[in-house]
């Protein structure tokens, strides 16, 4: 496979998107947004990183990387070396003595309504929206490359029906389903991601089956009918990795509009329920702050803004690198 | 023409059962019963299951699903939702009650949109790869990379608490009524400012990326090529030429953003408390109000409905190749 025309045009891709400077700092920016997210019960975290005791050396702040910090009062413990957390604060943890705090003076974005530091809640917020967002594009990235392979494909009745499913779900407002949904099921980060990947995948959809109209019928998937290849194997593995380019830019933006929602859901009190951080919560108590917690407002939105911005730079800056029109 | 726009009206009026359908199914397969579900909000308590009985006889909740969606599709097709469950009001009354607000904020915002994206999308396709077409298309990306709700509370925090220009929230201000006629004009025109703002901007964004990459696309056809080999000068062939044709595509926006304007007009009126659709949608969902979930739902999808259909006759008026019948499905 080394050689063959995918091979090659990703390369070509690749050299082409690097060409922008702008594309390649969104690039480095997500990279490093997704490894914050990543490891952000070690980045923010009230216990220390590495610790010795009287038992030895031992890493309380790994112990959340899974489950998060249960967040009840942590009994003393004796350390003769204790190694804090880069922001040495846990997102849920209340302090009302210090609430509403400016940036500044221990907490470096300043504190919300219930003295949680906001950028331990941004950094940990940034595993729920990305987490969401990526999980989402990949579920409408399944169902509409499915459905569009299906009309592509078989054309005819099966490509009718499927567009007329499309022309019913573009037709909805995208905000009313998702919030119809999340609300009426259970909000929590699984319906989120289940409702935002089941309304979006219309565009996916429509590039996978205008792919596949155009080149089913090439020479090289006639030949592999002819050396008898089932009609599953010369979708998946002939037609649909031809049909990829166009998808993955579409997805691209698919997880920028899905930070964006996921944001919004969030900021009506409609998305991952609270205590959970997320970008678009922090932005629910700047609501309530607005003559006052500049603070509040500010950093979340920056940190949204920055995040949707790198994903679209990133999917148009791919789709001209595919397009041999463009340069 | 005429098939091309039978065909059309044959398609939305599939669409129209295909949304009811989502709809109903939508809605029903949502776990856990209204009628208790609404009991348990009210903090009722020790409801005679008969009363219980009746309330579900009253809302048809006891009939099989087909015939539920049998009953309630034949009224929705006269756009009579029934009532809600909340205030016991017709759901229609309550929807053409709050539509004109959304009608308002999102007419001005679409306008708006469309009268500066358009001219800086054309614009820029004319300047492709120059330095302030680079800048401009950097900057559309940013203006619909930004989300609607962050806006609107820099805008408030700016322009309302900081400077005191324009009202915070609602549609009029609390002494509207003993205000003169010039002076409401005023006053709606000032709560009307910051709303408009913020749905308009990515819309603005996405028609200035809109008609950019139609007229960009029409300037590398053939015809073009001929008509400046022809000697027309650059003014003659994009004037003459390119933008009569670049600006046919653009009729399509109008249904792709009116479904856009909606959803942002949920996030839009719950911030700035206008009193529309959006809002009235949410405080539906929240209270579970059935009735009225589904009537909203099924109305703004048949506005789009409509508008595609408004789109696909104006195409056809305004390219032949539609008309007569090359393509174009």
């Amino acid at each position: 496979m080394t050689d063959s025309g995918v091979d090659s045009l990703w390369r070509l891709t690749w050299r082409r998107f690097r060409r922008s400077r702008l594309a390649s700092l969104a690039l480095l920016y997500v990279g490093i947004i997704t490894a914050l997210a990543l490891l952000a019960p070690l980045v923010a975290n009230r216990k220390p990183l590495l610790q010795r005791t009287a038992a030895g050396w031992n890493s309380p702040a790994l112990t959340d990387f899974w489950i998060a910090d249960p967040d009840i009062d942590l009994p003393p413990v004796e350390t003769t070396f204790a190694l804090p957390a880069p922001v040495a604060f846990s997102p849920n943890t209340i302090a009302l003595a210090s609430r509403l705090m400016p940036p500044g003076g221990g907490h470096l974005l300043g504190t919300d309504d219930l003295g949680r530091d906001v950028l331990s809640r941004m950094i940990h917020g940034a595993r729920v929206s990305l987490t969401v967002a990526f999980f989402a594009t990949f579920i409408a990235l399944l169902v509409g490359s499915f459905l569009g392979a299906l009309a592509g494909y078989y054309g005819g009745g099966a490509d009718w029906i499927i567009s007329r499913l499309i022309e019913v779900v573009l037709c909805f407002p995208f905000l009313f389903l998702v919030l119809g949904i999340v609300a009426l099921f259970k909000p929590s980060i699984l319906t989120i991601m289940i409702a935002l990947g089941l309304t979006s995948w219309t565009s996916e959809a429509r590039y996978v089956r205008g792919e596949l109209l155009r080149i089913r019928d090439m020479e090289f998937a006639h030949a592999a009918r002819a050396s008898g290849a089932g009609d599953a194997r010369i979708v998946f593995r002939h037609l649909l990795p031809n049909a990829l380019a166009p998808v993955i830019v579409s997805a691209s933006f698919g997880v920028a509009y899905a930070i964006l929602t996921e944001s919004a859901l969030s900021f009506l009190g409609l998305g991952v329920p609270l205590p959970t951080a997320s970008w678009g919560s922090i932005l629910t108590a700047a609501n309530e702050h607005i003559d006052y917690a500049w603070w509040l407002i500010l950093f979340p939105g920056m940190a949204i803004f920055t995040t949707v911005a790198a994903f679209n730079v990133i999917g148009e800056r791919f789709r001209e690198a595919l397009d041999p029109r463009s340069d | 023409m005429t098939s091309y726009l039978l065909r059309r009206l044959f398609y939305a009026v599939l669409t129209f059962f295909g949304i009811t359908v989502a709809t109903f199914v939508l809605i029903h397969s949502v776990p856990g019963d209204p009628v208790t579900f609404f009991i348990g909000q009210q903090g009722l308590r020790n409801i005679p299951p008969e009363t219980v009985q009746a309330i579900r006889a009253e809302f048809h909740l006891d009939e099989p699903l087909p015939k539920q969606y049998v009953r309630w599709v034949g009224a929705a097709v006269t756009l009579d939702f029934g009532i809600s469950i909340i205030d016991r009001r017709p759901v229609r009354e309550r929807i053409f009650e709050k539509l004109p607000n959304t009608f308002q904020l999102n007419c001005v915002a679409f306008l708006l949109a469309a009268l500066f994206g358009v001219p800086i999308g054309l614009w820029s396709a004319t300047r492709s790869g120059r330095p302030a077409e680079r800048i401009s298309a950097v900057g559309f990306f940013l203006l619909y990379s930004l989300p609607s709700f962050w806006v609107a509370l820099l805008l408030m925090q700016f322009f309302s608490v900081k400077l005191d220009l324009f009202p915070l929230l609602g549609m009029t201000s609390d002494n509207y009524t003993e205000l003169s006629a010039a002076g409401r004009f005023t006053d709606r025109l000032k709560h009307l400012v910051l709303p408009v703002v913020t749905l308009a901007y990515a819309q603005l964004a996405i028609f200035a990326r809109f008609s950019k990459s139609a007229l960009t696309e029409v300037i590398r056809q053939d015809f073009i090529t001929a008509a400046r080999a022809k000697g027309a000068g650059p003014a003659k062939v994009l004037l003459h030429h390119a933008l009569r044709n670049a600006l046919i595509p653009l009729i399509t926006l109008l249904g792709i953003t009116i479904p856009y304007l909606i959803s942002g007009s949920v996030i839009v009126e719950k911030i700035f408390q206008w009193d529309g659709i959006g809002l009235l949608y949410l405080q539906s969902i929240f209270s579970r109000d059935y009735p009225m979930v589904m009537g909203l739902t099924v109305v703004t999808a048949i506005v789009t409905l409509l508008a595609n259909l408004l789109a696909d006759v104006l195409y056809a008026v305004a390219d032949p190749r539609v008309r007569l019948g090359e393509g174009h499905d």
